[in-house]
């Protein structure tokens, strides 16, 4: 299975994360990135999905708190 | 090497009112106005370069108008860094903290798992801050603030580390340095990045002289930041 990945919106830094998926959007945890409607937003300031970008970045000790 | 030059005029360019569509977004009496230069891509301004090294959001705003600015809105992740070259910024975040910062201080705001800000131009006399957003080292860290005061006169003609590890008075959570230089004479001052795998931008700014028929030359400054 391909891993994971992580995408931060550019416009506040929500973090995205397909292993967590959005489960209160609908989204279950596993949810690829694909699969999220092209007309998405972030939930926290509107930006649209398309100006979301990847990062490989680790989480910080103790993150994420399910 | 790869190098580029951006030149001022080719920045995106945004203005938003304090009336209209955009009242919650911006903050002031009515009237007020933001103004903003973006180096590189960010919201409806999407033409140019997506960022530089860690570095994801430049600007150059202009608060004019009594109270502008942004209202209260929620960050995760991103560090961001505010210097105010004129005028006095009010901020406000969910830390905690409200502070007068004002020409010459800035500060590194990381948002990590979670934080909300507020920056306003209470005064209403023209505030002038750029801000760079910088990816962070990981996500969702604990939220912090640190804020100092970069004292020019003392720093006068000398390349001042502002943020970043050893020697930077404010550490951040990235491997990036900010540094400033203020000089008025000509000179040769050397920017020495930590390795060949790290990147220089550098901001030229020719500060204006404020008094019209004066003679002497205006001071020029230059901001380095690294990655």
């Amino acid at each position: 299975m391909e891993p994971f990945k992580r995408f931060l919106c550019l416009g506040c830094g929500f973090l995205y994360d397909e292993a967590l998926g959005l489960p209160e959007q609908g989204f279950p945890p596993g949810t690829r990135w694909a699969d999220i409607p092209d007309d998405w937003v972030c939930p926290d300031c509107g930006t649209p999905k398309r100006l979301f970008e990847m990062v490989e970045i680790e989480y910080a000790p103790g993150q994420p708190v399910a | 090497m790869q190098s580029f030059v951006l030149r001022a005029a080719d920045r995106g360019y945004g203005r938003y009112v304090s009336t209209g569509p955009t009242s919650s977004y911006i903050s002031g009496h009515p009237e007020s106005v933001l103004t903003r230069h973006s180096s590189f891509n960010f919201h409806e301004y999407q033409e140019g370069r997506a960022g530089f090294g860690r570095i994801r959001v430049f600007g150059e705003e202009i608060f004019s108008g009594l109270g502008c600015g942004y209202n209260m809105h929620p960050h995760h992740n991103f560090i961001i860094c505010a210097f105010v070259l004129r005028g006095c910024l009010t901020h406000i975040n969910t830390l905690g903290k409200v502070d007068e910062v004002k020409a010459g201080d800035y500060y590194v705001f990381s948002a990590g798992s979670g934080g909300k800000h507020a920056e306003l131009n209470i005064a209403g006399e023209d505030l002038r801050v750029i801000y760079i957003w910088f990816l962070p080292g990981k996500l969702l860290l604990p939220p912090s603030y640190r804020r100092t005061h970069f004292d020019a006169a003392a720093s006068r003609n000398r390349l001042a580390r502002l943020v970043g590890a050893p020697d930077g008075v404010l550490p951040i959570d990235q491997d990036v340095r900010v540094s400033r230089l203020v000089t008025d004479v000509a000179g040769t001052h050397v920017y020495r990045p930590r390795s060949g795998a790290h990147g220089t931008l550098c901001l030229r700014h020719r500060r204006r002289c404020p008094l019209r028929g004066r003679v002497s030359r205006p001071p020029g400054q230059h901001g380095a930041v690294g990655h």
